[in-house]
């Protein structure tokens, strides 16, 4: 894509973003449906160093009025349910700088977020090899929902965000421990393949496979990571590059990739209905504002 | 080798389960001692060799065989579409939605929609790109809701919470099709026409692999669903299924079957007696009574007869427990 082209394609997605905003200053997964959280960080984060600050506003707005007594965020504006989706605004305060009594909150709930595994029983299952799930129950990483076990995507995106508030307060007590942990839990969980599965890696005697966006988002929260290599995950992600048809995979990767020091390129498409995927398409790009990526 | 190793009962293994939200977490209710529905149930089964048979004549005549009244209602189709992989047969076969949306349409339904929120990956559009849906079903995008990501509405008391939310567009059905895939699986023991409405529910809240629902145990929350939504219908496709370890890493197993019908517990029942499992030793079946029939004798077996049909699914070692020995076939 020439530059020219690259830069049509991150302003058509962008302006798209701002014609979609709801009125209650979030997005919805596509134009015109109810406000959610992770559209709204993403698009959000996508319009971030663009000339969309009446945008922003409106969109700090809403944010502000969904974060719960607990620190944790809404998915939606009827849910009173914290969402994992709070590891997306801890992240966009921290790129914005937004480091006020609310993010002090938003980091305490995601600290404290934790996955429920590792019972007596698993642990004591796991020690004599008996698990019908594999995995390492003593490595707990983050939750979709709470009071549930931890899955790859959300682990990634708290090890983003967490990573981004210790570059703001090094010395909050328990970061780096939770850190460390999600890191483990996440190179225990990778595929034989190289890649990572959404949740585990083998479950009743059978290898599970990878997948574009799961990989993508490990490689991501692995930023800066030494608790293994990553060369044969890169190579998997370059491998479902070539063969994966979904644009949210494509569009991870894209951003996954790049602070490991390779650069995809999109294919040159009309901008898809849905939200999500038109925001990353936009954060993919080279042109567009990276300081969220800057965790290594 | 299995063989050697430390028997681990999945019923031993039921505590663990809580932790890891992935089996079956919670026993599910014991057989409750209830009659169950008035009068029988009709179920009806067609052979279909394969998907490039005239599907919509089968679908018509089972409607017609169940007494089922479509005009003017808003009609949800709800396939399973849960991975896609070109080595097994995962999904409901786009043939059979297209022939249920005709069928549908021909019988004055209001509208007829096609909505799923896939358990596992996030990317709906892809799913539906590789399944053929998108481009095999004329005007696609305006006909499909991903449920995982519709705008929601709260109801009050399901499955013992105060709040849960769904899909509007759930919500706003007059009547959902259950088009299911005919699988084993291997938590559930097989997941059919019952287990099919777990994408009714918005992962956009409760989590990708549906988490809550595995909290909330995966009998109790077959059930809980089945409750909710009593306006249902069931359509299941057992033309190839799938055995061994499903839901996702089977081996294609073709049964040659479509089998429809009002009483999804009468469905369900039918469809495992098809594959050769006891529909009794099924949990989330035997917990079923106050919704429907699985006992044989109050299930009106119309078209094909289960025996005509019957095609043993192999199932992993955890679940040996539920086949029907030969002679219990039919």
């Amino acid at each position: 894509m020439s530059n020219a082209r690259a830069l049509s394609f991150r302003t058509v997605r962008l302006d798209l973003l701002r014609q979609a905003q709801n009125a209650d200053g979030g997005w919805g997964y596509k134009a015109g449906g109810q406000s959610w959280l992770e559209p709204t960080c993403l698009a959000m984060l996508a319009l971030t160093g663009s000339e969309a600050a009446p945008a922003l506003e409106k969109g700090w707005k809403l944010l502000r009025a969904w974060q719960l007594p607990g620190g944790g965020y809404r998915p939606a504006a009827m849910v009173a349910e914290p969402s994992w989706a709070t590891s997306l605004c801890v992240t966009l305060q921290c790129v914005h700088k937004v480091l006020d009594s609310g993010f002090d909150k938003g980091v305490a709930w995601l600290l404290g977020s934790r996955g429920i595994e590792g019972s007596p029983l698993e642990r004591m299952l796991h020690l004599v090899g008996r698990m019908v799930v594999e995995y390492d129950p003593n490595l707990k990483g983050w939750p979709w929902t709470p009071e549930s076990t931890s899955w790859v995507e959300p682990t990634a995106h708290a090890l983003v965000a967490l990573k981004k508030v210790r570059q703001q307060r090094p010395e909050l007590a328990g970061i780096s421990e939770r850190i460390e942990e999600g890191e483990r839990m996440l190179a225990d969980r990778r595929c034989r393949d190289g890649g990572w599965n959404y949740g585990n890696r083998r479950v009743l005697r059978t290898d599970l496979p990878s997948y574009p966006e799961t990989t993508a988002l490990a490689l991501l929260g692995l930023q800066g990571a030494t608790v293994l290599p990553l060369d044969r995950s890169l190579t998997t992600a370059s491998r479902q590059w070539q063969h994966t048809v979904s644009r949210m995979g494509r569009a991870w990767l894209a951003i996954a990739m790049r602070p490991h020091g390779r650069t995809l390129e999109l294919p040159d498409l009309a901008p898809p209905a849905d939200l999500c995927v038109v925001a990353l398409e936009a954060l993919a790009m080279a042109e567009g504002d990276k300081r969220w990526l800057e965790i290594g | 080798m299995a063989g050697d190793r430390l028997k681990v009962t999945r019923r031993a293994l039921a505590p663990l389960g809580a932790a890891l939200a992935l089996p079956s977490c919670q026993e599910p209710p014991k057989p409750k001692a209830v009659a169950g529905p008035p009068g029988n149930s009709a179920v009806f089964i067609a052979k279909a060799a394969n998907y490039r048979v005239e599907l919509a004549s089968k679908i018509d005549e089972g409607l017609s065989a169940c007494g089922l009244d479509v005009r003017g209602k808003n009609v949800l189709l709800k396939p399973n579409l849960v991975e896609y992989s070109i080595d097994t047969e995962i999904n409901t076969h786009v043939a059979v939605i297209a022939a249920a949306l005709e069928v549908f349409r021909k019988r004055g339904a209001a509208s007829v929609r096609i909505g799923e929120g896939p358990g596992h990956r996030r990317d709906t559009v892809e799913l539906v790109e590789l399944t053929g849906y998108r481009s095999l079903l004329t005007g696609f995008d305006d006909l499909f809701v991903d449920l995982n990501r519709d705008d929601v509405d709260m109801v009050r008391n399901f499955a013992n919470r105060p709040e849960f939310f769904f899909p509007k567009t759930v919500l706003g059905a007059d009547l959902i099709v259950s088009v299911a895939k005919m699988k084993t699986h291997h938590w559930a023991g097989a997941t059919l026409s019952m287990k099919n409405l777990f994408g009714l529910v918005p992962s956009a809240i409760y989590g990708w692999p549906k988490n809550t629902l595995h909290r909330i145990g995966v009998e109790n929350a077959i059930l809980a669903l089945n409750r909710k939504f009593r306006n249902t219908f069931a359509i299941v496709d057992g033309i190839v299924g799938m055995e061994g370890n499903g839901p996702i890493q089977g081996t294609p197993k073709a049964a040659g079957v479509l089998v429809m019908g009002r009483d999804v517990v009468a469905v369900d029942a039918t469809c495992s007696r098809i594959m050769g499992l006891e529909p009794a030793r099924m949990k989330y079946l035997a917990g079923a009574a106050d919704l429907g029939h699985i006992a044989a004798a109050r299930i009106e077996q119309r078209g094909e007869r289960v025996q005509a049909v019957a095609t043993r699914f192999n199932v992993i070692p955890e679940h040996k427990e539920l086949l029907r020995g030969t002679e219990e076939l039919g």
